[in-house]
């Protein structure tokens, strides 16, 4: 199991059209991913879950993953936060 | 991961919980945190025995303490409300509109602890700040799986992502039952120790079906699709049909899912092709409110309705012999 912090950038924050993305990407990968804010920890899979956090932008958040491609997802998902959600130039 | 809470002001706990408060003292000590999920009347507290006065709880006055304070001569009573009041106590709820005394108010105002007037009498107003608080002060913990209300059951369906929990939830709600939430289920343990599970603000009365996105139930289906909260009787688990795999062929394992610390029977279900989940898991319910009438079919379908002993009906495979008549 692995663990990151990741902040995020993006101004509206894991709001419903981002947690789409958020939850597609990680259903890729067959490991199990969590988001940890606030002592919640949902599933990354699941869009409502992520929704529930409601985690807006300055806040910092712990992406965990367990399973054979744990590092590639954290990666992955690490990084689409980094983008801000491709939603901002 | 649970929570835990450490205190809710007062102000908040008049605002919310239906006390029918009608009128406030001293209302500067609104801002006082109750730190104790149950309230306390001080009985010989009063009279001067301090020792299990707390002083983060909820104080309740009623006809008894109103009547006693008045049968004693001033300076007694003076020296009574003093002594009381320096506990530095959150707050006084006063039932059956009993209007406080002079003397109460400048007591309690010393050490900033606030009055409040309730018209309900001392058995409900304790039973609603009960029930309030035990949900503010209990652990809550989210839960990933849908929370529904089968023949007035409530049960968890849970199960690895995609299996297909939401489109079963979905099967269910077409057939009437209601959803109380979809993905997350957030619990907590209410003043009669029981589990209670309901939907984060957030996401209530949403469902996500892949391909057709988040649906509002509550839009679609109508107010009868849905629950605010329902108390937890049953998981149950989807899983991927796993030949190797021993599931109940019997009906009489008996197994348990512990959420809080508290034990919830547990039905794992395997998801196979040309299995009907809605329907298996409409009689899983009827099953397991037979069960809990205390039918065994697994025991009776042996011949006898007698009850063996636990776990006579998997040794023996022989049909019973001839005498039926018996």
């Amino acid at each position: 199991m692995i663990e990151k912090k990741q902040q995020i950038f993006n101004k509206l924050g894991l709001h419903a059209r981002a947690a789409a993305k958020l939850s597609h990407l990680a259903n890729m990968f067959s490991a199990d991913i969590y988001l940890i804010f606030n002592e919640d920890k949902v599933n990354a899979k699941s869009l409502l879950g992520i929704l529930t956090l409601a985690a807006s932008v300055g806040n910092e958040i712990i992406l965990q993953a367990a399973g054979a491609d744990e590092k590639e997802a954290i990666q992955a998902i690490g990084d689409l936060f980094d983008r801000k959600f491709d939603e901002e130039i | 991961m649970s929570k835990e809470v450490k205190g809710i002001q007062l102000s908040q706990v008049s605002a919310l919980a239906p006390l029918k408060i009608v009128r406030v003292f001293n209302e500067k000590g609104l801002a006082n945190l109750v730190s104790h999920p149950r309230p306390q009347r001080p009985g010989l507290g009063l009279s001067g025995y301090l020792k299990h006065i707390h002083a983060g709880r909820i104080q309740i006055f009623g006809k008894t303490e109103a009547g006693y304070l008045a049968s004693l001569k001033d300076d007694e009573r003076g020296r009574c409300l003093r002594n009381y009041f320096a506990l530095r106590l959150p707050g006084v709820i006063v039932a059956e509109s009993i209007e406080p005394e002079a003397d109460w108010i400048a007591a309690a105002a010393r050490h900033n602890t606030p009055l409040l007037v309730s018209e309900l009498h001392t058995a409900p107003l304790i039973s609603r700040l009960n029930a309030y608080l035990y949900q503010y002060f209990s652990k809550t913990i989210k839960m990933n799986g849908v929370l529904m209300d089968i023949m007035g059951q409530g049960v968890l369906i849970t199960g690895a992502s995609g299996i297909g929990k939401s489109e079963t939830a979905l099967e269910l709600v077409n057939k009437g039952y209601q959803l109380i939430a979809d993905d997350v289920a957030e619990f907590y343990i209410d003043s009669n120790d029981e589990l209670v599970g309901r939907a984060n603000e957030v996401i209530k009365n949403l469902m996500e079906v892949r391909g057709l996105g988040i649906i509002n139930v509550n839009d679609i289906f109508g107010a009868s699709a849905v629950l605010d909260e329902k108390r937890l009787n049953l998981v149950i688990n989807l899983e991927k049909w796993d030949p190797k795999k021993k599931y109940d062929r019997l009906g009489e394992d008996n197994l348990y899912f512990k959420i809080l610390g508290l034990e919830v029977p547990l039905i794992n279900l395997p998801v196979g092709p040309g299995r009907n989940l809605s329907t298996i898991i409409e009689v899983a319910l009827r099953n397991f409110l037979a069960k809990k009438a205390g039918r065994l079919t697994y025991l009776e379908s042996r011949g006898s309705t007698a009850p063996a002993a636990p776990g006579a009906a998997s040794v023996t495979e022989e049909p019973p012999k001839g005498d039926s008549t018996t």
